[in-house]
């Protein structure tokens, strides 16, 4: 079996438009959207049965029993996130600020403080002929790597030995991101030649470095500013990892987005990224 | 020597786990008794921190070596130096471990 | 009025309608609160003045420690190990909850400061910049936002917030503050899927909202949600070559008369006349 990651370290350079047309390209049969705090994949991965839904649970937040509360208000001197307010003559524990840590819990004079179970989110797994696993994170939950850890496991059993999975990666380069770089073959990266997408493309690349894997990289919109896509792939080049292909800005790439289907293939935009797909699997062969 | 390596399932037959501190157990070897013994892996729900956890299990449990896929930042930083760390094949635990007292496991870092 | 731009992914144009919002409306203050991947500074170029942000993280006093492992089983972020004969602490898990020192028996934890990223500020042209980045391997620029907030408490004229990407805690932390909530989006499904996310968020907090469409192409599929919600839609920027080419240099686009006037009118949207 073979697992591709594609990741770009900064949000909105393509990853996903690449992923699903990849999974169409590979006829993939396994794949998963780990970036969980906007998955996309699903909007376009043409599988709608939903085999298996469950809650995802973050770190326990507290709850103050208010039966058993004497308002001394020692709970909310000692937070030192102002996640206690005292309105009403009541002390409250507000959702979104808690972050768990239990100090309330702790100092609480009369044990009227417990930890409640918060779901942070939701994880899915969709079967037909193909299976697709993704998951959603809530509102302020911030970011997890153990979401992302689930959805990669989740679609373990069905893996087969000669399987090519496709994983389509979170921004960013923080936690989830390194817990979705677990196992793969390969990490193709999407940059984006812009002053910003060049030095978040670097960020990104020292983080897989410091796991050792095989990194690829891939230039989308390349004709929005040609000397940048020069800069990459000369940057690319003296760092000896591979260039897989440039792909332009084209209307095509949007209007199948939109209509939820894979890119036409008599468009420029389907051999530009068919062609950084060869490229990419001949590498992970 | 102690020799631990994270697995999916338990026991001897089990393949190594994709990941280090959340794997689902890990086997604890011990070469002098040959013995190996079977640990559920207790911080596999902590959404925070878990290379930490699992390095202070190993470091608790006085292992030598560690065969492992990959290891994040935050166990390698405490277990640098203490443990040696060697990169696990695609085979299952018995055999990952003769390789390694053959000297066949690669060192990962 | 407080402003703040917000999109539910990076790279649909927050930062462009951000810097050039500020640049528009005069003497307004721009904060870029997106720390861990900060861009404002390559628009609003210029010699900042940069400060630490610190977080008090334990100090451990070994020579005081019992080993008792009740700090270590306490902390709920993994943030401390008791590893044979010795607590270590890895400060980039710490939240900062005090928990540990409240904990240990004998007074062994006290706290220190560590530094988790800088606050840079300039003035710009009438401008008031401020900005934040966040140290490579910290796991949260929560702390780095709230500094940047705080300080423009100061400021009395009008503030435009560049927000980081997502709908975690660390946009919470900067559109708390704000009094009107500019939603960035691209007409495209994936665009649409975001806005939703980022509208829900800006509902929860009860703030007045408006959407600016980027790369406006012609589909109208982000005006029919927006009739459906009744929000505003303040702006249509069109997919334009140079304006992309220029953006992806670090040029302020409003500096062209042809985009000024764009601009112009979404901040008399947003803020009234007198910009």
């Amino acid at each position: 079996m073979r697992k591709l990651l594609i990741l770009s370290g900064k949000g909105g350079t393509g990853k996903t438009t690449l992923a699903s047309n990849f999974i169409n390209f590979s006829q993939a049969r396994v794949f998963a959207d780990c970036d969980v705090e906007a998955p996309n994949l699903h909007l376009i991965s043409m599988v709608k049965n939903v085999k298996n839904r469950e809650n995802y649970y973050g770190l326990d937040k507290s709850f103050i029993n208010q039966d058993i509360c004497i308002n001394c208000g020692l709970c909310k001197d000692s937070c030192k996130f102002n996640a206690i307010s005292f309105e009403n003559n009541q002390y409250t524990i507000v959702k979104n600020l808690c972050e768990g840590c239990g100090v309330c819990n702790y100092v609480c004079p009369v044990k009227a403080i417990d930890f409640v179970k918060s779901i942070d989110g939701e994880i899915m797994l969709y079967e037909e002929d193909k299976i697709f696993s993704t998951a959603k994170l809530n509102m302020g939950s911030g970011n997890s790597g153990l979401l992302v850890t689930k959805v990669k496991q989740q679609i373990q059993d069905y893996i087969k030995p000669n399987d090519f999975v496709i994983y389509d990666g979170p921004p960013g380069i923080g936690c989830p991101v390194i817990a979705s770089m677990s196992g793969v073959d390969l990490i193709l990266l999407v940059a984006e030649p812009s002053k910003s997408g060049i030095s978040d493309l670097k960020r990104i690349i020292k983080t897989a470095n410091s796991f050792k894997l095989k990194i690829a990289v891939c230039i989308n919109k390349y004709d929005l500013n040609k000397e940048l896509t020069k800069e990459i792939i000369d940057f690319v080049h003296t760092n000896k990892y591979d260039f897989v292909g440039k792909i332009g800005y084209h209307d095509e790439i949007i209007k199948s987005i939109n209509e939820g289907r894979f890119l036409s293939n008599n468009s420029m935009a389907y051999k530009e990224v068919k062609k950084v797909f060869d490229n990419t699997i001949k590498l992970i062969l | 020597m102690i020799i631990i390596l994270p697995t999916i399932t338990s026991g001897e037959k089990s393949f190594i786990s994709e990941n280090l501190g959340r794997a689902n157990f890990f086997y604890v070897y011990d070469t002098e008794k040959s013995i190996g013994e079977v640990y559920t892996n207790k911080n596999l729900e902590q959404p925070h921190g878990v290379g930490i956890k699992t390095a202070e299990f190993i470091l608790n449990h006085r292992a030598d070596v560690l065969i492992t896929p990959r290891i994040g930042d935050k166990s390698l930083d405490l277990l640098k130096g203490k443990v040696k760390i060697f990169k696990s094949t695609n085979k299952i635990v018995k055999e990952n471990i003769s390789s390694y007292l053959n000297g066949e496991l690669e060192e990962l870092i | 009025m407080k402003i703040a731009v917000l999109s539910g992914k990076g790279g649909t144009g927050k930062t462009l309608v951000s810097v050039n919002l500020a640049y528009t409306i005069n003497n307004s203050a721009y904060l870029d609160c997106d720390v861990e991947e900060p861009n404002g500074e390559l628009f609003f170029k210029g010699d900042y003045q940069v400060a630490n942000v610190e977080v008090d993280i334990p100090l451990i006093d070994h020579d005081k420690c019992i080993l008792c492992g009740k700090c270590s089983d306490f902390c709920r972020f993994n943030a401390l190990a008791l590893i044979i004969d010795k607590v270590r602490v890895f400060p980039q898990l710490c939240h900062s909850c005090g928990g540990c020192k409240i904990v240990c028996p004998v007074g062994a934890i006290s706290e220190k400061k560590k530094i988790v990223g800088v606050i840079k500020e300039l003035d710009y042209q009438g401008h008031k910049i401020i900005t934040g980045e966040m140290n490579i391997k910290e796991e949260s620029g929560v702390k780095i936002i709230e500094k940047i907030i705080e300080k423009s408490k100061e400021i009395k004229n009008h503030v435009i917030i560049d927000c980081p990407p997502g709908n975690g805690c660390s946009v919470m932390a900067s559109i708390r503050e704000s009094d009107y909530c500019v939603l960035v989006a691209e007409p495209t499904v994936f665009g649409l899927h975001n806005l939703q996310m980022v509208y829900e968020l800006s509902k929860v907090f009860n703030k007045k909202t408006g959407i600016v469409i980027n790369k406006a192409s012609g589909n109208q599929i982000i005006n029919t949600y927006a009739l459906d919600n009744k929000i505003e839609i303040l702006a249509e920027i069109p997919f334009d070559k140079k304006l992309s080419y220029s953006n992806s240099m670090g040029e302020i686009i409003t500096k062209d008369e042809k985009y000024f006037s764009v601009f112009e009118q979404l901040s008399k949207k947003i803020i009234g006349d007198n910009i």
